[in-house]
């Protein structure tokens, strides 16, 4: 018997349906062997698959919403699934089959089923009953933030070493302060002469 | 805190301002409820740490703390949830204006009144604002942006947003 679970936000809703993985002791509510999914939006053709297809998809609508928000160009393309703005409110989903002689299936939402759709995926993400491979779902954090943070910690790497060295300096050379005193060497050079 | 993102958040706000009549007070009870009262001890702290935003009338440099940021970026996921059907349903008005029209306009013209009641009218960003072929874009991608931080992890997303990492 497989288990289903399912996330609702407004117009949308995602259905999972998959067993848990007895070899690691899970609960028998959990899904972490996700055999089928589905994604109904209202007034839309049903969206479904097996999990390979699920964290593309996922990762699509999550990288263009980025792009949307950002005043970035709103374009995402892949083998499976294209998005692209056709206008401010208007969004065009081209989902391709991977079965030959199989028409792509093309959506057109707006901002609101937009929305939907993505708060159902964070839903899914954030539940604890359904375990999707870490590995599958690639980080949300945008690209730019990954680069941005590896960025600083080689820049901290590159300036660390010469700060390190050069305070040594300073702290070395300040000791000398207390050896060498200017008035007395003067005092001695006036004796000898 | 950059100049931008301290603009960002503030216009955010007007927006859940423009949506909840009674803004400020819920705005005020939410930080209650989030036990930021340390940080934002009564309204008045709220409106101060909101002049941080360059393009208000009332503007004050106070050099807004990290803690101070984060207590806002708190509220305002908290309101954009609680929000979230009113969002959604201006975003659907707008995308077929033929049908609900009245609810697009009058959430339209309720932010430019705040904005005009509320920033400084001399600046251009301010202009560009209230400049209704230019507002559009703006209006619909900051709702955009209140509607995908409603998730338990909102927090960070808006954060990114905001810094526009």
């Amino acid at each position: 018997m497989q288990n289903k679970l399912s996330f609702h936000q407004s117009s949308v809703s995602l259905e999972i349906i998959g067993l848990p993985d007895y070899s690691n002791n899970e609960n028998k509510d959990q899904i972490s062997i996700i055999s089928q999914w589905k994604l109904t939006i209202i007034d839309k053709p049903l969206i479904e698959g097996k999990i390979e297809h699920l964290v593309p998809i996922m990762n699509a609508f999550y990288i263009y919403s980025n792009l949307l928000v950002k005043n970035e160009i709103p374009l995402y393309e892949s083998k499976l699934i294209d998005i692209k703005a056709d206008n401010l409110h208007i969004h065009n989903i081209v989902l391709k089959s991977s079965k030959p002689n199989v028409k792509p299936l093309i959506l057109k939402i707006g901002n609101s089923l937009l929305s939907d759709t993505i708060n159902c995926f964070d839903q899914l993400n954030e539940s604890s009953k359904v375990r999707i491979k870490k590995t599958d779902l690639t980080n949300n954090t945008p690209k730019k933030l990954r680069f941005g943070l590896n960025n600083k910690v080689k820049f901290f790497n590159f300036i660390m070493p010469p700060f390190i060295a050069i305070c040594s300096i300073v702290l070395f050379s300040s000791s000398f302060i207390y050896f060498y005193s200017p008035v007395e060497d003067k005092e001695k050079n006036e004796l000898i002469n | 805190m950059s100049r931008q993102s301290i603009e960002k958040l503030d216009l955010l706000l007007l927006i859940l301002e423009t949506i909840d009549l009674n803004g400020i007070q819920s705005l005020y009870a939410l930080s209650n409820r989030l036990n930021l009262n340390d940080v934002l001890p009564n309204k008045v702290t709220i409106w101060k740490l909101r002049n941080n935003n360059p393009l208000r009338k009332s503007y004050v440099n106070n050099n807004i703390k990290v803690d101070e940021f984060d207590a806002l970026i708190k509220i305002t996921v908290e309101m954009s949830r609680y929000l979230y059907p009113y969002i959604r349903e201006i975003l659907q008005s707008k995308e077929n204006l033929e049908k609900n029209s009245v609810i697009w306009n009058d959430f339209n013209n309720r932010l430019i009144d705040l904005i005009k009641e509320r920033f400084n009218l001399d600046s251009m960003r301010v202009k560009k604002l209230l400049n209704q072929t230019e507002n559009d874009e703006m209006i619909i991608k900051s709702l955009l942006t209140l509607s995908l931080c409603i998730s338990n992890k909102g927090y960070q997303k808006l954060k990114n947003f905001l810094f526009d990492f």
